[in-house]
């Protein structure tokens, strides 16, 4: 029996990736998309030749196992707890919410409701950090000491910059990837977080560099560059890296290296296409098996919050110029 | 014609030595080291006479310039008795390992009116040159975030000392300090994690953040601990009109791979025609020649300790530390 499957919301970019992922998968099938712009939804319905359903109640009432969240960031809290209420099992995108509060409540709804809430990390499929993870926990680099990790990016526009509905800018984008790698692979929790924050690339009211720096409750430390500093002419989105240092060695992680150079006349630009694994095929395709054998979902909604955690603490150390704890 | 006496006679007094050895206008005359062997073995490259006593090779050999190389804690007694003989002196960076010391060197030199510079080579290395002059150019437009990355496996000897080297945060990523302060201007903000405290031997590693007084943020990491691939070295220049991206590894115009001492042996290369330290004890020579200012002051060399220090004091207190204020 596939795993029937609703989409709410085309607002974020990675619901193509996960609605395509969806399609490619033997044991899912993709029942409808709603979306608060009908617009939109009804060209992705087309796209995805599936059925455009105008809201996201009467998606809610189709005969479906789960959806996929990825509105803005400031819905995901309306449109999990509405599908959890409807008993529907959720994976929603990252941050999980733009506050702490939210994405308790979400938990909570999808608790009491006996569903499952996946939160979207698809880094986490990456063979080279799977390796790497499991090269740490055999204890092949010793005791882990430090991590160095970049998620830079080229700033994504929309509703992105927009606070009220994303919860702030580059530091919220893309604190959460990285600090729930960093949580999953040390099997530690975040202690304290200092950030030196700026708008200096974008010169706009949103944060577009962060500089955080994450200590752990096992004495590892780290930082992480979330800054939007890939310019418009850079031959890719940007990366994922991670440079672990353990006291018997190291272990140097790049996400996207798989990745040739292209040189096009049609662009007049470099460009690095990838060749790697796609993370987001095998994240719909785990919370898809989770859905079907009834097991728990590998990535909770309190492993999104405890990402999410990190962002705000972020954001409140630099008001504080100070570290504050997590 | 410059007469340069050398002054501890480990690793980067040889690579002066070779420096000065090339110069038309340089006369290595003497070298000096308490290690007797070491002297010597140095000073028989350069054909030159060598001492352990320094007074003694003062009044022997008759210097114009004094290199200083040894071990940091030994800078300022060396620096303050060339200075009151009256000989201009080069310093192998880190300046010293105490503000004082800074401050003390300093006041020498403005004393007795010598010539002074604080080796801080990596002004002198070609792509860090380019680079701050890309950004000067404003190809990248206005700075907003930097990264660079230097170092590799741990060096040993008495760098693992840290009273005397004070680690990698003094000895090594102080380059980086430099170059950043020189390229964006003055340090408002240090907040830095590292081992320096936690007593692993042969492993010193640290993650400093910067916060620039015109805003820009620079991440500095200083690796002296396990390395994929050597020494590495990386700067990123993130402006909010383009980018600049550096890397050591993939500047390699020359890789020899032949049979060596242990097997066959791959050697990635960059030549220059005239290597950094070359271009830097030029500069200093010339300055010495032309009566012009020193290339790098005193002053610049004590900055840039300040900088290390506070990395250092903000690994301890866990608090970020203002420099200068």
């Amino acid at each position: 029996m596939a795993v029937k499957i609703g989409v709410m919301s085309f607002a974020h970019m990675h619901a193509y990736a996960y609605t395509a992922a969806v399609c490619k998968l033997p044991e899912a099938r993709l029942m409808g998309i709603a979306d608060h712009d009908p617009g939109r939804g009804r060209e992705m319905a087309e796209k995805f030749e599936t059925r455009f359903i105008p809201s996201y109640q009467e998606l809610l009432k189709e005969d479906i196992d789960a959806v996929i969240v990825t509105s803005e960031n400031c819905m995901h809290k309306e449109l999990t707890i509405m599908a959890a209420e409807a008993g529907k099992h959720v994976m929603c995108e990252k941050p999980i919410s733009t506050n702490v509060e939210d994405a308790k409540a979400m938990i909570d709804a999808c608790r009491k409701n006996n569903v499952q809430l996946m939160t979207a990390f698809p880094c986490r499929y990456s063979p080279a950090v799977i390796k790497a993870r499991e090269a740490i926990l055999a204890g092949r680099i010793g005791e882990v000491l430090s991590i160095k990790g970049t998620n830079h990016g080229k700033m994504p526009g929309g509703w992105f910059i927009d606070k009220a509905k994303s919860g702030g800018g580059a530091v919220i984008d893309h604190t959460v990837h990285v600090a729930d790698l960093m949580r999953w692979i040390l099997e530690s929790e975040p202690s304290e977080v200092y950030a030196e924050i700026s708008n200096a690339m974008f010169h706009d009211k949103y944060d577009d560099c962060g500089m955080l720096s994450i200590t752990f409750e096992n004495g590892v430390f780290s930082t992480l560059d979330t800054s939007w500093t890939r310019p418009k002419s850079f031959p890719t989105w940007g990366d994922v890296t991670m440079s672990i240092l353990g006291t018997e060695g190291v272990i140097e992680v790049d996400l996207f290296a798989q990745s040739f150079s292209l040189y096009s006349d049609k662009d007049m630009a470099a460009m690095w296409p990838g060749w790697g694994d796609n993370t987001d095929y095998w994240l719909v395709k785990d919370f898809v098996s989770a859905v079907a054998e009834g097991r728990p979902v590998s990535i909770t909604g309190e492993d999104g919050l405890a990402a999410l955690a990190v962002a705000l603490a972020a954001y409140k150390s630099s008001d504080a110029k100070a570290p504050v704890k997590v | 014609m410059q007469r340069v006496a050398i002054v501890g006679a480990g690793g980067m007094a040889g690579v002066h030595g070779a420096a000065y050895a090339k110069m038309p206008n340089v006369k290595p005359v003497a070298v000096v080291d308490v290690i007797p062997e070491a002297a010597a073995k140095l000073a028989g490259t350069l054909g030159v006479p060598s001492f352990t006593n320094f007074d003694e090779m003062l009044k022997s050999a008759s210097p114009d310039v004094v290199d200083i190389c040894t071990p940091t804690p030994f800078h300022k007694e060396y620096a303050i008795r060339a200075m009151e003989a009256r000989k201009h002196v080069v310093l192998e960076k880190p300046m010293a390992r105490t503000l004082a010391d800074c401050r003390a060197m300093i006041d020498a030199a403005n004393r007795t009116g010598v010539k002074f510079m604080v080796a801080h080579v990596v002004r002198f290395f070609p792509e860090f040159a380019a680079i701050k002059e890309q950004v000067e150019s404003g190809a990248v437009g206005k700075p907003a975030v930097v990264r660079t990355t230097r170092g590799g496996g741990h060096p040993g000897r008495w760098f693992a000392d840290y009273d005397q080297s004070g680690g990698v945060i003094l000895d090594t990523i102080i380059h980086d300090f430099d170059w950043l302060r020189t390229t964006f201007g003055e340090v408002d903000t240090v907040f830095a994690k590292g081992l320096i405290d936690r007593c692993l031997p042969n492993l010193d590693y640290a993650l400093v953040t910067l916060r620039m007084k015109n805003n820009v943020i620079a991440h500095v990491e200083g690796n002296w601990a396990h390395s994929t691939s050597g020494f590495s070295v990386k700067v990123e220049v993130a402006g909010d009109e383009g980018l600049i991206d550096f890397d050591n590894k993939k500047s390699v115009p020359l890789v020899i791979s032949a049979p060596g001492a242990g097997g066959k042996e791959t050697v990635p290369q960059s030549p220059l025609m005239e290597d950094p330290y070359y271009r830097e004890l030029k500069a200093f020579i010339d300055c010495v020649e032309s009566d012009t200012p020193s290339p790098v002051s005193g002053e610049e060399g004590m900055r840039a300790v300040e900088i290390a220090l506070a990395a250092i004091e903000s690994i301890r207190t866990g608090k970020p530390v203002k420099v200068g204020g």
